[in-house]
């Protein structure tokens, strides 16, 4: 790992800033596409792409509206530190060969630490407005996220056990004879449910879910309605690139330049989440959480174990 | 470098203390976690990336269990109402201040020997090594305490007691049959005069 | 940032936690300054490793375990506020100021 690309400051920000812009404009624009297609709409992907625009253009002209006595700090706060935390975790998965904005040693620790606070984020979003319904389910996300916390930093550990190394660099150059997708098969599907649930699309969609009448963001509204929509796109893109690092092998692949297999697969990872949100029906959260703690941990359990016996 | 540790270490101490000042027990548990996650960041200016980081995980992950148990034992859970509840709070800012007092005598006149650690030593290897190789029986027992820990807290707040449910008592069956015996009518002491009804026998 | 103004932050830390621990009423609030305690703890073992211990990984080990009782305080904390709870219906240090039955 001696050959590490490390960025300067002013050109890492505006790496991380600009792969997030855009890759939060795909994946709107990729969620519209899927849902015309589950609809059996006509698929135009002119329509697809203007449709952020007509969204912003919506939510921008809405009158901006408070509740009695919030918690101001916390609720501006929370989608900035939401996406910075997106940022954060996008920082240390490289987007290239040897390319990575932070090339910290702890990569993955630093990753899961995001995660962790972007799960503190999204209670207080849901707990700053002091209303009911997003306290509510800002406190049921806490209880169904709590459950799915460990899975991912099982997974992610048994990743760095053939990379020896807990940067994600090493962890994309192990994969380099064989993806991790393939040597421990049940790290990708429990990486996504992690996913699903941290940016709670689809299955997980606990949080701002419309059987509590848009949950935690049921009182935003104006721009910060839409910092949160856009903050939980970019989270789904730092979470598909390092899905796309850590077990599809990154940026390894034939004749294409390494950066461009790592779009290719990010895009893969945020396809299959996407379609996961228009395809499966929402899971009730106590029954998630049973599912989480008997079934999917003990999996994760097994997921570590295929790892150390691959690696002796 | 030293402006970094200056605001890191500025506020860590004053999240700290704001802790013990806010009226919400959710800004509190927030409060502490900005706290810790500001000694996070101290110990990986110090070079200690691995233990920094994973200070930041699990203090977030800690906190937030701690959040989801407000909302079962707080009056108010949303939190957002003031309230003061405090007790002896003179002696108990003596007590702190005295013991910072002592703490920071300590630091600022103990002699202690200089033998930085080298930036360039590949410290979170030689932990992982050393965790697995010299202080293996720590590692070990911490482990092993962990699991006790996890046992215990199961059995403690398990809602099932020994004797029922834990919400009725959970108390040991009458010695005679037909009594109600209760554990605490051995242990209230005679001073409060003789009337304490005994039943059965006598 | 040399070890006696880490040492000083750590103090300060140790300080707010004994304050806070002695002068909270609620148990929640009371395992939040042992927490405080430890965070000053933890900060104290990583200076002298850092400044002292020439980097040794003991030192790391050490902050590793006060991590790990961190975790224990915790989890026994919050089971016997659970147990307490059930049995008394408090939350509060005085509601239990005799621990019988």
């Amino acid at each position: 790992m001696s050959d590490v690309v490390s960025l300067s400051p002013m050109l890492g920000v505006a790496v991380i800033g600009g792969t997030l812009a855009i890759g939060a404009y795909g994946v709107v624009v990729i969620d519209r596409l899927l849902y015309a297609a589950v609809a059996g709409w006509p698929l135009s992907l002119a329509w697809a792409a203007a449709q952020p625009a007509r969204e912003v253009a919506t939510v921008i002209r809405r009158q901006p509206v408070t509740t009695e006595a919030p918690d101001m700090i916390l609720w501006v706060l929370a989608p900035a530190a939401y996406a910075g935390l997106a940022a954060t975790a996008l920082s240390v998965v490289p987007l290239g060969p040897g390319v990575v904005v932070a090339d910290v040693r702890t990569g993955i620790v630093v990753f899961g630490a995001a995660e962790a606070l972007a799960i503190v984020a999204i209670f207080l979003h849901g707990w700053a407005p002091n209303s009911p319904l997003p306290m509510i389910a800002g406190y049921r996300f806490v209880g169904v996220a709590l459950s799915y916390e460990l899975l991912s930093m099982f997974v992610l550990i048994a990743a760095a056990l053939p990379a020896e190394s807990l940067s994600i660099g090493a962890i994309v150059e192990s994969q380099q004879g064989l993806w991790n997708v393939v040597r421990q098969p049940l790290g990708l599907p429990l990486f996504l449910v992690v996913t699903a649930g941290v940016t709670f699309t689809g299955p997980l969609d606990i949080v701002d879910a419309n059987d509590i009448a848009g949950g935690g963001a049921a009182e935003d509204s104006g721009m910060a309605h839409l910092a949160w929509a856009a903050a939980r796109a970019a989270m789904l893109v730092a979470f598909a690139a390092a899905a796309a690092a850590v077990f599809l092998g990154g940026w390894i692949g034939p004749v294409l330049p390494g950066a461009m297999w790592m779009a290719l697969k990010t895009l893969a990872v945020v396809v299959t989440v996407l379609a996961g949100r228009h395809l499966l029906a929402r899971v009730r959260p106590e029954r998630f959480v049973r599912l989480a703690w008997t079934v999917l941990l003990p999996l994760a359990f097994l997921d570590l174990a295929i790892a150390g016996a691959g690696s002796l | 470098m030293t402006l970094a540790f200056v605001v890191f270490a500025a506020a860590a101490v004053w999240t700290g203390y704001r802790v013990f000042r806010t009226d919400s027990m959710v800004r509190a548990s927030f409060l502490l976690l900005a706290s810790f996650l500001n000694v996070g960041a101290i110990l990986v200016l110090m070079l200690a990336e691995y233990l920094g980081t994973a200070l930041l995980f699990m203090m977030t992950v800690e906190m937030v269990v701690m959040a989801l148990f407000m909302v079962m034992f707080m009056m108010n859970p949303a939190g957002l109402n003031p309230m003061e509840m405090v007790h002896q709070p003179r002696f108990a800012a003596a007590a702190g201040i005295g013991s910072a007092a002592a703490l920071a005598a300590v630091a600022l006149f103990g002699r202690f020997p200089a033998n930085p650690v080298d930036p360039n030593a590949a410290t979170i290897r030689a932990l992982g090594s050393e965790l697995l190789g010299g202080s293996m029986l720590v590692f070990e027992s911490a482990g092993v305490t962990l699991l006790a820990t996890m046992v215990c807290a199961v059995v403690l707040s398990s809602h099932r007691g020994r004797f029922g449910d834990g919400d009725e008592g959970s108390v040991a069956p009458p010695l005679e049959p037909g009594g109600d015996h209760r554990p605490e009518d051995d242990l209230v002491d005679d001073a409060d005069g003789g009337h304490h009804m005994h039943h059965g026998g006598h | 940032m040399t070890l006696v103004t880490v040492l000083l932050v750590a103090a300060a830390l140790i300080g707010i936690g004994v304050w806070g621990a002695l002068s909270q009423q609620s148990f929640v609030m009371l395992m939040m300054g042992i927490e405080m305690m430890v965070n000053g703890a933890i900060l104290a073992g990583g200076a002298f490793w850092a400044f002292t211990g020439g980097g040794a990984p003991k030192g790391q080990v050490l902050v590793i375990v006060a991590m790990a009782v961190m975790a224990v305080e915790m989890s026994i904390g919050f089971a016997l506020v659970v147990a307490v709870y059930r049995a008394r219906q408090v939350d509060m240090t005085e509601g239990v100021s005799s621990l019988r039955g």
